[in-house]
């Protein structure tokens, strides 16, 4: 072939993926008409969302709407940014009871190399009896032991579990012992308690320990790469996955419950430099102002418990986060569940039933969890830019009896079908 | 000790509030401008509730406080009945007697314990009333009983009398101990391991019953005749058998826990043998498949509203079950089954709306009228109206909102529980901690 | 004293000695204490008195100016001390040695065998096990408690529900028989579980103590229509448990019913009405949570001296401030209460393996507000009376077991030394 023809077929192949890429990505979806929360600045009564791209494209009171555009009618439903789990058992368990299909909890006590993404089942039957009630993302972690070991944080859509990855890992997630003396906290059975067996102090001095051994690990194999005649140091699993947090590269979640441990946990992360998640916190607010200083956000445990230490009070758990809230901890709800996930919300109208501001319990399961988990830019609020995970609802969508109408996705929107919808339907045939 | 005064006070305030009710006015309150919601007879926007010894003897607007009675303020707030929970393990010691299969000799009413801090837990979240009941370790459980959550009072002031005699059934997973691990040198596993078993054995047990009557029967007609034979020796009391012949008498009705929708037709089948009443199946995951069966019946169902998937059987649970079986006439309670639980019965009623599109007061009613009459008490509790007992629980929002908090719940016409004067005790302790630290100077 | 009384007393004193015949295996010392402050506890205290113990017995106890000092008397010299009546324990566990694993015992045999029948390990009820069978005294168990001036313990079986029959003895040594004062003394009967076999449960235990009852009952009956059928009739089963019941049941010889909490007190008299029992409970350290119960139905009460507030208490699981403040406060009021209730008892060791606890305790539970009369007379008469041995113990009168403790100041004073014992009239060596 002469030179032409190769250009002319360059020009050719490139136009073709550019024109179809044109017209993959030209479609354009407007929900018209809802009342518009985006979290992040003031309401509107009514308005008009843009979705372009996946993305957010235009928020506003008077939108032109470009022609071809998908229109969604939303007039008397309310649009939020989609809610955000920020721990869960999503894609790890299917029946609790039934140890085959629970993958959350392996065994020993240090697992930095385990893998939440690694086990994560997408078509578990509990991530859309989830997304269909408005959580668009999750933070899906292992738990157990001290180092449980990597969490992820998903979109609760995909036809893969890598489809689903958000950001990967999320954290390093850590467990430091329960509340001495606590209750049981039976019926909950959220499990986020550990044994009061060792000592917070303890374990502090085994972690600084495996800390100081894999930056030494490091150095030694740095130094041993650049020096033939020095000896590789032996392969050390734990410290290798340790790396990243030891560098602060991936931030450590650390499960932890009393006051003395809080404090404890406190010194421990500003000693070794780590970016660091509180999960738990039962008694943070006796420590809100040391949490506040350190600049640490909380993730607040399930409110489907009892509390701890029964003379903190029969209402402490349902305080707790709204005394750290107003101390300026910054706060986000979990459901601590895959088999119920889709209650996210509704830990968040507890804590405000017992005085957190409205607007900052919607905040904790959208734009807070987004900010903690470092993925502001991509979602959390509705904002132009943003991915397009959007719900639309009739009603407060923190409220049980509210009924999410559509769910969206990166921009697509989502099938709301679930295990609970198929059997339903299956059966009303009977009649 | 760091500080004795603090201990002191600390203790005293606790000590106070174990075991006395946050407020005991003899009966007599004054509820005043609260939406009331009755239940069964509608809204009232802004009404007052007069109870005079424990007894509703005035519903309706601006009622005039009588000398001497207690004026409750519930302006911007909400009352409703008494929250009652139709299958609870609380306030027991001990629910089950698992050596054996079958236990119906075994009462739980025997073995009452007021002094489980789970009466607190239920009264903080609005409830007043709990069947509690035997566990599910056999195929027939025992006797159960309804307690109003009356804390600081002796077991047997918490009885509910006019009650329903109920006896606790079980079927599926738990009775026939599938999770359990048979440990070599252990004791063998205890019959019946299998469903199919678990109705041979309470169909054997119902047939002994049968007998045993049959030959006591005997001996009182021997024993009335006119000429009665010279040696009579009455056959052996039996415990056991006494409760199965009482069922079957008609003196008590079942509540049987089940899960799958093929065993609780079975139990049905089972009922209908040997002439038995099922006053409702417990948890009933599988309902919604067999909704016009147990319509037909006129047999309730008392469920959670989403706690599922935690074992096989519980696989296929859907969140929808108590409002589609609502909606088929199936006369439907929801139920905490978790001394946790309790507390948030409302929070699980409110979820119908979603699940179900009950009305709201559709989704009051499966914790308030419904239950009550699954338990035969309906005359006395389970909506606000004149002639029940006081049992009411008053409310920040409206109970089906989940923004809903308890602030005070109140039996026979006393205050068991009180918010406002708890948040005040904490208020007060906390200053006087304050005023000691600082040694005793304001 | 006046004149004309004193051939009165010289009579007496004959007469007693004609009473109180003695074989010569019996001869024993014979002490006179002499100048003590004497508490007969069943009459005035006597400021300054003789108390004569011969052949085991109290002969003569009065002024020191009234008793004569006999001639073969080994003087003790008491001023400046007391003497009391040996306290009594009405209830423990002490000076067993009970087999590793359970003994033999008769169990109540299910009327049908059926599968889903539990076959247990271990007897829940063994009611023909006598606590005397079991008896291995050491002498540092007995030092201890003698030490703490108890002369006098009820020990009962401690295993299962339907426990066994328990024998009252003198802690008069390490030999078993001559220490026995009753046997058998009650039945036993514990609100606990058979854990491992049936029943598992307390609602069990319950249905399975009026159960064994019931069956007694019908056993009873059985046998004693045999008894005038003895032809014609075909005999009933021999069956030792109902046996070992049958006194208890029938003859309503005395039974104990060991109530760990204020709910086993409503329990235990539920079935003592069921079955018109002759009983006592024990225990009761909750009891003041039942006095009006308690005064409508007036029941012999063996109250423990241990504090410890039962598990699942309101006062236990109310958080650890609560916790304390009841077993330092609350618990060891109970005795006190029980008394302002005008409730009466005795005071027990039950629970306690060690004397100097027991003292500790009756201190405590007298500065919570018991006299240390009451505490004296509910550790000596009352317990008596309780055990039927109201002739022979519990007070300092002639005729009586001569078990006196000779303290160095007020007895349970926290200051006072126990310095002499005699246990069946015999000096204890510790």
């Amino acid at each position: 072939m002469t030179k032409r023809c190769w250009i002319l077929l360059l020009i050719v192949i490139l136009a073709a993926g550019f024109i179809s890429g044109q017209t993959k990505t030209a479609k354009i979806t407007a929900i018209r008409g809802a009342k518009i929360i985006p979290v992040v600045g003031e309401d509107l009564d009514v308005g008009t969302i843009l979705i372009k791209d996946g993305k957010i494209e235009a928020i506003g009171k008077d939108i032109s709407i470009p022609a071809g555009a998908e229109i969604v009618e939303a007039k008397g439903w309310r649009a939020y940014p989609g809610m955000i789990d920020s721990y869960a058992f999503l894609g790890l368990q299917e029946i609790t009871g039934v140890n085959e299909t629970v993958d959350n909890r392996e065994t020993g006590r240090m697992n930095p190399q385990v893998r939440a993404v690694e086990a994560l089942r997408y078509d578990s039957m509990h991530i859309p009896i989830a997304r269909s009630n408005g959580i668009t993302a999750a933070l899906v972690a292992p738990a157990g032991g001290v180092i449980a070991g990597q969490s992820v944080l998903i979109k609760l859509d995909g036809w893969t579990n890598r489809e689903m990855v958000v950001k990967n890992p999320a954290a390093m997630q850590i467990e430091f012992p329960g509340i001495r003396g606590a209750r049981g906290g039976g019926g909950g059975g959220s499990g986020q308690r550990g044994a009061a067996a060792a000592d917070a102090g303890r374990l502090i001095a085994e972690l600084k320990d495996l800390f100081t051994k894999a930056r030494f690990y490091e150095k030694r194999k740095n130094y041993a790469a650049k020096t033939l005649t020095l000896a590789l140091p032996e392969f050390d699993e734990t410290a290798e996955f340790l790396l990243p947090v030891v560098k602060g590269q991936t931030p450590v979640m650390i499960s932890v419950h009393a006051d003395r441990d809080i404090r404890a946990a406190i010194q421990f992360v500003k000693e070794e430099n780590l970016k660091a998640i509180f999960f738990g916190a039962e008694q943070g607010w006796k420590v809100a102002d040391d949490l506040k200083k350190a600049e640490i956000p909380v993730i607040i445990g399930s409110l489907y418990d009892l509390p701890p230490v029964w003379d903190d009070g029969y209402d402490q758990l349902f305080l707790n986060p709204v005394v750290m809230n107003k101390a300026g901890v910054k706060i986000a709800f979990a459901s601590v569940s895959a088999t119920m996930a889709k209650d996210l919300p509704y830990h968040a109208a507890k804590a405000a039933a017992f005085g957190l501001d409205k607007k900052e319990a919607l905040k904790a399961v959208t734009i807070y969890p987004a900010e903690i988990f470092g993925v502001e830019k991509l979602m959390g609020s509705l904002e132009k830019g943003k991915t397009a995970n959007i719900v639309l609802s009739d009603g407060d969508i923190l409220e049980t009896r509210t009924n999410i109408q559509k769910v969206f996705i990166d921009g697509k929107e989502c099938d709301l079908s679930n295990r609970y919808t198929e059997l339903l339907e299956k059966f009303k045939k009977r009649s | 000790m760091k500080n004795p005064t603090i201990f002191l006070v600390f203790a005293a305030f606790v000590l106070a509030a174990s075991f006395q009710p946050a407020s005991a006015e003899g009966g007599n309150l004054l509820i005043k401008n609260g939406t009331i919601l009755t239940v069964t007879q509608g809204i009232i926007a802004k009404g007052d509730i007069l109870i005079l010894n424990g007894i509703i003897r005035q519903i309706g607007e601006n009622i005039n406080p009588p000398a001497g009675v207690k004026v409750i303020e519930a302006s911007g707030k909400f009352v409703l009945p008494g929250i009652i929970d139709s299958h609870t393990h609380i306030a027991l010691a001990g629910t089950n007697e698992g050596s054996e299969a079958i236990t119906p000799e075994a009462d739980v009413g025997a073995v009452i314990n007021a002094d489980d801090t789970a009466i607190l837990t239920a009264l903080s979240g609005g409830v007043t009333m709990a069947h509690t009941m035997h566990g599910s370790a056999n195929p027939i459980g025992g006797p159960n009983v309804v307690l109003k959550m009356k804390w600081g009072k002796p077991s047997e002031d918490l009885v509910v009398t006019e009650a329903l005699r109920t006896l606790k059934f079980a079927l599926g997973e738990n009775v026939k101990q599938s999770s359990r691990t048979i440990l070599p040198g252990g004791p063998p596993p205890r019959y019946p391991q299998t469903r199919m078993g678990v109705n041979a054995i309470m169909r054997r047990e119902f047939l002994r019953a049968q007998n045993y009557m049959a030959a006591w029967d005997r001996y009182n007609k021997l024993k009335a005749s006119k000429i009665p034979p010279k040696i009579l020796l009455p056959p052996r009391r039996d415990l056991r058998l006494e409760v199965l012949a009482d069922l079957l008498r008609g003196k008590m009705v079942a509540r049987c826990h089940d899960y799958q929708a093929t065993e609780a037709l079975e139990f049905i089948g089972l009922a209908k043998e040997f002439g038995f009443k099922i006053a409702a199946f417990e948890h009933a995951w599988e309902a919604y498949k067999i909704a016009d069966e147990l319509a037909g019946e006129k047999i309730g169902i008392s469920v959670f509203a989403d706690s599922w998937a935690y074992k096989m059987e519980a696989a296929e649970g859907i969140a929808y079950d108590a409002g589609y079986c609502a909606k088929k006439g199936v006369l439907v309670s929801i139920n905490s089954d978790s001394g946790e639980r309790i507390r948030r019965l409302f929070n699980d009623a409110s979820k119908t709306m979603k699940y179900g599109g009950l009305s709201e007061n559709e989704a009051l009613s499966l914790i308030t009228i419904n239950p009550a009459i699954q338990l035969g008490v309906d005359r006395i509790v389970g909506s606000l109206e004149v002639g029940k007992q006081a049992d009411i629980a008053i409310f920040n929002e409206h109970p089906m909102s989940a923004y809903a908090r308890c602030d005070m719940t109140i039996i026979d016409g006393d205050a068991y529980f009180d918010r406002a004067a708890l948040l005040r005790e904490r208020e007060e302790a906390a200053k006087k901690a304050e005023v000691a630290k600082k040694g005793g100077r304001p | 004293m006046p004149k004309s009384a004193r051939p009165l007393i010289m009579l007496t004193i004959l007469a007693l000695g004609a009473l109180a015949w003695t074989s010569p295996a019996d001869v024993g010392p014979t002490y006179a204490i002499r100048n003590a402050k004497i508490v007969p506890v069943a009459g005035p205290v006597v400021e300054k008195g003789i108390l004569i113990i011969r052949d085991g017995l109290i002969e003569s106890v009065g002024p020191s100016d009234k008793i004569a000092i006999p001639e073969d008397a080994e003087v003790i010299e008491a001023a400046g001390m007391a003497a009391y009546p040996g306290l009594i324990s009405a209830h423990t566990h002490l000076l067993l040695e009970e087999p590793a694993a359970p003994a033999g015992g008769a169990q109540q045999v299910p009327s049908i065998t059926l599968p889903g029948a539990a076959q247990p390990n271990t007897p829940a009820g063994t009611p023909d096990v006598l606590a005397f069978g079991l008896l291995k005294p050491k002498k540092s168990t007995l030092d201890s408690f003698l030490r703490a001036g108890f002369t006098t313990v009820l020990v009962a079986p401690n295993r299962g529900i339907i426990q066994g029959q328990s024998v009252v003895v003198d802690l008069n040594g390490e030999d078993p028989e001559p220490m026995v004062v009753k046997n058998p003394a009650a039945l036993h009967i514990n609100f606990t579980t058979n854990r491992g076999g049936y029943p598992s449960s307390l609602m069990g235990t319950i249905a399975y103590i009026r159960q064994s009852f019931l069956d007694a009952e019908g056993y009873a009956l059985a046998q004693a229509v045999y008894a005038k059928n003895l032809k014609g009739m075909k005999r009933p089963v021999f069956n030792p448990f109902l046996e070992a019941l049958r006194p208890y049941v029938r003859d309503k010889k005395p039974v104990v019913f060991q109530c760990n909490n204020v709910e086993d007190i409503k329990r235990a008299l539920k079935i003592v009405d069921e079955f018109k029992l002759n009983a006592m409970l024990s225990h009761v350290n909750e009891a003041w949570r039942d006095a009006s119960v308690l005064k409508k139905t007036p029941i012999p009460l063996l109250v423990t001296l241990d504090f410890r507030p039962p598990s699942g208490s309101l006062f236990v699981n109310q958080g650890e401030d609560l916790r304390k403040k009841a077993e330092a406060e609350i618990y060891p009021a109970n005795p006190s209460n029980l008394a302002k209730e005008g409730i009466a008892f005795a005071l027990t060791t039950f629970g306690l393996n060690d004397g100097s606890t027991a003292l500790k305790n009756i201190q405590s539970a007298i500065k919570a507000g018991l006299s240390p009369e009451q505490a004296l007379r509910a550790l000596t008469i009352q317990p008596a009376q309780y055990l039927g041995l109201a002739a022979q113990l519990g007070s300092l009168e002639p005729g009586k077991i001569a078990n006196v403790i000779l303290a160095k100041g007020e007895i349970f004073d926290e200051k006072t030394q126990i310095d002499k014992v005699f246990v069946d009239g015999i000096l204890w060596k510790f």
